[in-house]
């Protein structure tokens, strides 16, 4: 067991230094962000309707970062729903499913998308 | 490996909670020690191809920059910042090396918020933090003639712009309010202990719902005096449901119109709590930078992001009762944390607000913008956007420090991205990550040939004990030119 957690904690650990060391993704600092596809840069408006505000270009401000938040997608789109801690929920009448389908994309895209 | 699940699992859910209340507030102003400023352009992140140089520095408090038909430059003081510092405001000629030269210096009135040229003569908007907001037209000799005087902006926010479109003189005049009700964090601002009669006025009839708030009574020593206050009303005068406030210009929270030689003022649009930046785009459309509302005061409004508004004729735009299009009345999304939901202060809206061109981040002050009018500098069309940055604890809690920086708007679709930041592992001015960058860009301006974007850094502010601090000649102006160019 204690084997076990040790390796927990160090996994964590890292994915905590990992995190901290991409919390800024915007283009003066990581290369331009060009949409890959339409769904992609729907999703990217959606983000900038609904959550920019709170989290912008991903890093902190109101709310905290979320560019390399490693909470699997179902838990993203949880906090989204029902929202978590003082983060408001937001039901489909105001951000459909997939609309939220396509902010889920492109915060995929604008984490992973390799650039200059 | 089921257990190491959980437990990541259950920690990624409970960091994502973010601990919101047992977090202190990491505001651009929450700094202890301020050193001298420094410039260093190595300080400065820039899209690929762009470069950003030092223009002039020493300024106290600019806020705008214009050119005459001469292509020579020229910047304005603001003569009064927050924390009730009074100075004289000044319009300068910035000469070639960075040598300012006085062409005109104003009354105690300030700030000067805005400034532009047009046909021989500077048009500036005076504030009017002490006698009331002002237009005023400066000939090249430094005469300053009032176009227009009296303008009810005393309280938290001042007359703003202008700019001018076929004739006529386009201004916004800010709320006194943060949204709608006079209480103890306008005696913080310094005015309500000066001007305790001093209230919102609407621009046409309004019906309140007869909402009240209770505070102490700043304007006795007595303790616990409470006294009640209703919208658009002064400090400590109720109001009751079905009651009718009657609209006139000039008005609080709105875009109004002069002629150029001068005249009566004419709504264009009102229902802002702020509208601080004005700009045309390439096709002549009349664009406003909106501040939304801070947690602070008796009605407190959380989560409001700054606001990107395309101008239509005749509407209004939202406040007290919306935010960037949306209402904030039991709105979750709205209610600060701890307190109660927010319940609608006018009884019916003249309208049902517009949808917003962009939502900026929460207590940036996204303020001064210009459009980039050529393909030369680059981004054509999109509106660049000047952002102060946050003044967190006062105006609400902050988890990162916001703004800081200059972003650019594509206003087809409402995304913003970043253009010009401090680099550094988290965003902030310059006075806090201790570099050379960007401390608190206020305005921008293209120069006329659209090449070079010309950017007004206000200077340092720091907070301490609730009290805001400028720090006098911390300002400058920078320069950002495409390579080649």
């Amino acid at each position: 067991m204690t084997i076990y957690i040790n390796r927990v904690t160090a996994i964590f650990i890292c994915i905590l230094l990992f995190e901290a060391c991409a919390l800024r993704r915007s283009e003066p600092l990581k290369g331009s962000f060009v949409p890959a596809t339409s769904e992609i840069a729907k999703g990217q408006a959606l983000y900038n309707l609904h959550c920019d505000k709170c989290h912008p270009d991903g890093e902190g401000g109101l709310g905290p970062d979320i560019n390399w938040n490693p909470a699997p997608s179902f838990i993203k789109k949880m906090q989204v729903r029902h929202g978590l801690g003082v983060m408001p929920s937001f039901k489909e009448n105001e951000i459909s499913k997939e609309d939220l389908k396509a902010i889920g994309k492109y915060m995929k895209a604008y984490k992973h998308q390799k650039r200059e | 490996m089921k257990l190491s699940s959980i437990f990541i699992l259950t920690v990624i859910v409970l960091s994502n909670t973010s601990c919101y209340k047992m977090r202190k507030s990491t505001g651009g102003a929450q700094i202890k020690t301020v050193q001298a400023r420094q410039v260093s352009v190595a300080d400065i992140a820039l899209p690929k191809g762009y470069k950003i140089e030092p223009v002039s520095t020493g300024l106290t408090f600019p806020s705008a920059v214009t050119f005459d038909e001469s292509g020579n430059l020229y910047v304005i003081e603001t003569g009064y910042s927050y924390g009730e510092v009074f100075k004289s405001p000044k319009l300068l000629r910035l000469d070639r090396g960075g040598n300012t030269t006085t062409m005109a210096t104003g009354t105690n009135n300030g700030p000067w918020t805005g400034v532009t040229f047009y046909q021989g003569n500077f048009y500036i908007a005076e504030g009017g933090a002490l006698e009331g907001g002002r237009i005023l037209r400066i000939s090249m000799d430094g005469k300053i003639t009032p176009l227009i005087s009296n303008l009810p902006t005393i309280g938290d926010h001042h007359t703003n712009g202008p700019v001018i479109k076929e004739g006529y003189i386009y201004f916004g005049l800010g709320t006194a309010t943060n949204s709608g009700i006079v209480g103890i964090d306008n005696a913080h601002y310094g005015w309500l202990l000066r001007q305790n009669k001093f209230h919102d006025i609407p621009c046409a009839d309004i019906t309140l719902t007869g909402k009240n708030f209770n505070t102490g009574n700043i304007l006795t020593t007595e303790e616990n005096d409470v006294v009640s206050t209703g919208a658009f009303s002064p400090f400590g005068t109720t109001t009751v449901s079905g009651q009718v406030i009657k609209g006139t210009c000039p008005c609080s929270g709105s875009i109004l119109r002069i002629p150029v030689s001068g005249g009566n003022p004419e709504v264009v649009a009102w229902g802002f709590r702020n509208p601080y930046g004005l700009a045309l785009s390439p096709a002549g459309k009349l664009f406003v930078t909106e501040n939304a509302y801070d947690d602070r005061g008796s009605r407190p409004v959380w989560g409001a992001g700054d606001v990107l508004w395309e101008i239509k004729d005749g509407l209004w735009y939202g406040w007290p009762d919306y935010s960037a299009g949306k209402s904030i009345i039991n709105d979750e999304e709205f209610h600060a944390p701890g307190k109660g939901k927010l319940e609608p202060l006018l009884a019916k809206y003249p309208n049902t607000p517009p949808k917003p061109t962009a939502i900026f981040a929460v207590h940036s002050s996204s303020n001064g913008f210009d459009f980039s009018k050529t393909s030369k500098f680059g981004y054509e069309g999109e509106a660049f956007v000047a952002q102060f940055g946050d003044m967190a604890p006062d105006v609400g809690k902050v988890m990162s420090p916001v703004g800081f920086k200059i972003v650019r708007v594509n206003v087809s679709n409402g995304v913003i991205q970043d253009f010009a930041v401090n680099r550094g592992y988290k965003n902030g001015p310059a006075s806090q990550k201790k570099n050379g960058g960007l401390e608190r860009p206020l305005s921008v301006k293209f120069d006329p040939a659209g090449t070079s974007l010309y950017v007004v850094d206000y200077g340092t502010i720091i907070l301490k004990n609730h009290l805001q601090i400028p720090m006098e000649q911390t300002g400058m102006i920078w320069k950002i030119t495409k390579d080649g160019l």
